[in-house]
């Protein structure tokens, strides 16, 4: 073989190497179906998503166009939309908030109000009700509907009265869909329609009152809606405002981030699966050395001998890669299901070009990335290999290896950027924070597996030699443990490829347990367990004496006043829009501050000095405030509450115990300053948890308007939707277990004529089928046990650090979580490894040996 | 004895109960093996016979002292075993090679090690294919001549498959193989 090997006969020695290795490819191709599929089904779902937030703009926001505030519209703004109306723009109002629903007998429940007027909401999109009824006719100031949990928790059916802010209100039936539910806010609880009439008559909204005001207006097709928008914008200042020609800014961010998120945990799957086709490969070269050799002795070239396994890297990628698409129709058919109880939305399957496109893209490329360093392993193949077979080749001094290994660490150099840029292009970020993201996982990833390849080193190394000394075990555990060390077994590419799964899906467990503990464990004794919102000014003293008289109360009250104010400047400069950034943007908008009239006892003054009746108008902020805005005791701090201009200047920095409700407030005002405006309290109190529906009880009766919020029900609450997120991200990071899974049945398959050798053997010298099995079993189940073990231990560890350094908080050991881990892997490692030695026991000793 | 194709491996996997007869009966020690379980003939192979391979088919996973242990483990033998293996390895030569992987023995060693590994039961009969088929002549003369003087020793019956003739000239009964049939059977006086 002089000259060039053409791509024709290239084409044909790769076609008939894969024939003959069909089994072990196939689990190479599902392994990198698995990780093209989590990609494609993310991102394919997404953009499904993303095609009917567009489709389905009007319905989402129930309008042509929608306006969200936190605050009641001024008479400037309902001047601005009156203008509109009298142009054809007509509107309508919508009020979200949170309240008590009750009925006799039964302590009262935490529900989200929602306020319409049913003669015009919705303007598209349909409200249904079971029984059906048009919403019109049945929605009157004395009915409500209500969701099916409602019903469950209160024991109510149609026909059923119901009480809101003390008001009696008659149920009319459940709400069975709503079309602007996920453009809503404020969703705690079961759900309550009401007319606005209903909500007038229940009392529950006083000025300062927390709720969500959304304005949906419907355009004429003849006005020009950019114009009706800008307008709006210029009024609303501090609304968010979304129009039908575009996705839903707060959903279509979410969704972003979610996708970017997701995409990220397929690629980790994507490279376990890249692992596999380069562990394939590995051990398709290794036994392809004499035919390696004979080609070179025939004069063929390093570089044209790899076109032959370049040919089948991609071939393999192609078929992986496409199949991945089925996969991924398959995850886009599950993911509505998993979001089901938040996002009720079936966006439809079908195969979307793009993301299948971007899929096979990515599946071959990274396929071939990893596949390098083995390909660069056919230059060290000598011709004379075939003639000195049984003779050991001296090992390479260090400087001689190093030099060797040149050309691999160049290529998984080249590998790292790769993956990064490929990271970066699924983040749909800006180029700078794309890179940035890029960086961050393929540092991540690095660590990651430089972390198990070395505990995967240690832990085979101490196996082995263990196994010298256990002499008294039996057979099958000694057989077990050295076959793990078969020629071609790859075992700790196989344990790198299952730990990466293995330590993702336990690494999400663990941070959701270590969100929801440390929820639980925030909540210590003396910390309030139950919230009082909205209480009138006037209800102030009533309240603390109704709290003081009942019984388990342990700690409190603790009852503080506020009032809406907006910063305007600070020493004369107004806070930019574009300037502030992250945290810092509450700052922009109206929020609550405090009103007191001396120094609380809690807090402490850590700069400056508590303001005195003669030092003029004062105001004292959280060391937070002054850190995130830059500020100093002496600054000028001007505000507007309630459309008045009111200058302060800093007269202290103060810390606040966090468990104290002053804690989330940022400014502390002299009271005096804010006499006139609105005040609302809100208070906190601990009570003895059996002690807590009685409270609420109470408190209905004699202030049905004050909502009392038992914070294990908000806890519960927050589990609920930690959990959901989880179980997402798991299922996602399941497809790495999967993939890892095929890689190690790929491996057993790549070794399956050793294998059927040593049965043969083994049989020959009198081994019964059953001591074979065991054999192997306690081979495939030490595998998975010892990645099992790999996983758990960097979960435990990476989960340690995530939990201490983001969460801040002490990580808990939880035994039985990684004893499941373990076990589990353990046995599904058995399973495929069986799976994947499909009818080996049942070979015939002579035929092998005959055939050798 | 017999050329290629005669049929000397396929009656000596019938003699191993490795495979079953289309036609005719195997008696082994009075027993009629042909029809047996395959576990069952695994438990009488473990007992009475011995094999030696043309290619040595040592397991790859165990070293030198595992590879012959193995049969006496199969056979449920406990105590003594590590001792008698060491024994036959010094027997054998290899001794000093006992810690070692078969990928890390030459063929000449991995043949002794297989011989040990034959002999490690004290099998009444001892099966051997064409056992210096994979060897230079100096190391398959070592071989043949520690396969007799263990032979011997061990006081076992030894089933030789070879086209060597002058291997074949160490036999006490020599049956020779033509396609598929017994054209010769001669005993040495």
């Amino acid at each position: 073989m002089t000259g060039d090997l053409s791509w024709r006969t290239a084409i044909r020695i790769a076609w008939r190497e894969a024939r003959a290795s069909t089994v072990k490819f196939a689990f190479v191709i599902l392994a990198v179906a698995v990780g093209v599929g989590a990609l494609t089904g993310v991102r394919g779902f997404s953009r499904a998503f993303h095609s009917m937030l567009i489709r389905e703009a009007r319905t989402l926001i129930a309008s042509d166009l929608s306006v969200r505030t936190f605050a009641i519209a001024t008479p400037d703004q309902d001047a601005v939309m009156n203008r509109l109306a009298s142009r054809g723009v007509d509107h309508t109002w919508i009020t979200e908030t949170i309240s008590m629903a009750a009925v006799e007998g039964k302590p009262p429940v935490l529900v989200s109000v929602k306020a319409v007027d049913p003669a015009k909401y919705p303007y598209y999109g349909s409200l249904r009700l079971d029984p059906d009824a048009p919403l019109t006719s049945v929605l009157t100031r004395d009915t409500v509907a209500a969701s099916d949990d409602l019903l469950l928790r209160l024991g109510l059916s149609p026909g059923s009265t119901i009480r809101l802010g003390g008001q009696p209100f008659r149920l009319i039936g459940t709400i069975v869909n709503e079309p602007d539910r996920m453009s809503g806010s404020l969703n705690v609880g079961p759900r309550l329609l009401i007319t606005r009439d209903g909500l007038e008559r229940a009392g529950l909204m006083l000025p300062g009152s927390r709720a969500a005001e959304r304005y949906l207006f419907r355009i004429p097709p003849t006005t020009n809606v950019e114009e009706v928008r800008t307008s709006l914008k210029t009024a609303f200042p501090e609304s968010m405002i979304a129009d039908f020609r575009q996705a839903h800014p707060a959903i279509e961010s979410g969704l972003r981030q979610a996708t970017t998120f997701l995409s990220l945990v397929s690629l980790i799957s994507l490279i376990v699966g890249a692992l596999g086709v380069a562990t394939a490969i590995r051990a398709h070269l290794d036994q392809r050395l004499d035919s390696i050799a004979v080609m070179k002795c025939l004069g063929a070239r390093s570089a044209q001998i790899m076109r032959i396994y370049v040919i089948q890297t991609v071939v393999l990628a192609l078929i992986g890669s496409t199949l991945g698409i089925a996969v991924g129709l398959l995850v886009e058919a599950v993911f509505p299901s998993l979001i089901a109880k938040y996002f009720n939305v079936r966006p439809g399957i079908q195969l979307d070009w793009v993301p299948a496109a971007q899929g096979i893209g990515i599946g071959l490329l990274t396929s071939l990335l990893f596949t390098v360093p083995p390909l660069l392993g056919i230059r060290r193949v000598r011709p004379s290999l075939i003639f000195r077979r049984e003779m050991a080749e001296a090992k390479p001094s260090w400087r001689e290896r190093i030099k060797q290994g040149r050309p691999a660490m160049i290529s998984g150099a080249a590998l790292l950027i790769a993956l990064g840029l490929i990271a970066g292009s699924l983040t749909s970020a800006p180029p700078r924070e794309a890179f940035r993201i890029g960086g961050y996982f393929v540092v991540a990833v690095v660590v990651s597996l430089a972390a198990l390849s070395a505990v995967a080193f240690v832990l085979l190394r101490s196996l082995r030699r263990l196994s010298r000394h256990l002499a008294g075990f039996p057979m099958a555990i000694r057989h077990g443990i050295a076959n793990l060390y078969r020629p071609g077994n790859h075992a700790e590419a196989i344990l790198v490829a299952l730990g990466v799964g293995v330590m993702f899906t336990l690494l999400v467990y663990v941070v959701q347990r270590g969100v929801i503990g440390e929820m639980m464990r925030t909540a210590p004794p003396g910390m309030p367990n139950v919230f009082l919102l909205d209480v009138k000014q006037a209800d102030r003293q009533p309240v603390l004496d109704l709290i003081a008289a009942q019984k388990g109360i342990e700690k409190g009250p603790d009852l503080i006043s506020t009032v809406s104010a907006k910063l305007a400047t600070i020493n004369g400069q107004a806070l930019s829009n574009d300037k502030t950034k992250g945290f810092a943007r509450r700052f922009l908008y109206t929020r609550a501050v405090a009103a007191v009239e001396g120094k609380p006892p809690y807090a402490d003054v850590l700069n400056g000095a508590w303001w005195t009746a003669s030092g003029g108008p004062s105001v004292c902020a959280s060391e937070d405030a002054v850190r995130t805005l830059k500020l100093k005791p002496g600054d000028q701090i001007n505000w507007t509450v309630g459309g008045r201009s009111i200058p302060t200047r800093l007269a202290c920095v103060v810390r606040i115990d966090p468990i104290h409700l002053m804690g989330r407030l940022d400014f502390l005002f002299d009271e005096r300053l804010l006499r006139g405006f609105p005040v609302i309290s809100y208070a906190s109190v601990r009570v003895e948890p059996k002690s807590v529906a009685p409270l609420q009880l109470a408190m209905y009766q004699k202030f049905p308007t004050v909502t009392v919020m038992n914070v294990a029900d908000v806890l519960r609450i927050i589990q609920e939707v930690v959990d959901q997120i989880s179980i997402e991200v798991r299922f996602i990071s399941a497809f790495a277990i999967l993939a890892g899974i095929i890689i190690l049945a790929s491996s057993v398959a790549g070794t399956r004529f050793r294998r059927i050798r040593e049965v043969v053997i083994l049989k020959t010298l009198g081994a019964t089928r059953a001591r074979i099995a065991g054999i192997f079993s306690v081979e495939f189940l030490i595998l998975g046990a010892v990645a099992g073990i790999m996983g758990s231990l960097l979960a435990m560890a990476f989960g340690a650090i995530v939990i201490k350094r983001l969460l801040k908080a002490d990580p808990h050991f939880e035994p039985a979580v990684y004893a499941t881990a373990i076990v589990a892997t353990a046995l599904l490692a058995n399973v495929a490894g069986w799976l994947a030695s499909f009818r080996i026991l049942g070979q015939k000793p002579l035929q092998v040996l005959r055939d050798e | 004895m017999g050329p290629s194709g005669s049929g000397k491996s396929t009656l000596l996997g019938l003699l191993a109960g490795l495979d079953s007869p289309t036609s005719g009966s195997i008696v082994l020690d009075g027993e009629e093996i042909g029809g047996l379980s395959e576990d069952r003939m695994a438990g009488v192979r473990g007992r009475k016979i011995g094999f030696v391979f043309q290619s040595y088919n040592l397991i790859p996973t165990l070293t030198a002292e595992e590879n012959v242990l193995l049969p006496f483990e199969l056979s449920g033998g406990n105590g003594g075993g590590r001792e008698r293996a060491r024994e036959l390895l010094r027997m054998v030569g290899v001794l000093d090679r006992a810690d070692h992987y078969p990928v890390q023995l030459s063929g000449g060693e991995q043949q002794r090690v297989a011989l040990a590994r034959a002999f490690i039961v004290s099998p009444p009969i001892l099966l051997a294919d064409e056992p210096t088929g994979n060897l230079d002549t100096v190391n398959g003369q070592r071989i043949l001549e520690l396969l007799i003087e263990m032979n011997r020793r061990e006081q076992t019956t030894l089933v030789l498959v070879t086209h060597d003739v002058a291997l074949a000239a160490h036999a006490d009964r020599i049956i020779m193989l033509r396609d598929g049939r017994i054209v010769s059977d001669e005993r040495k006086a």
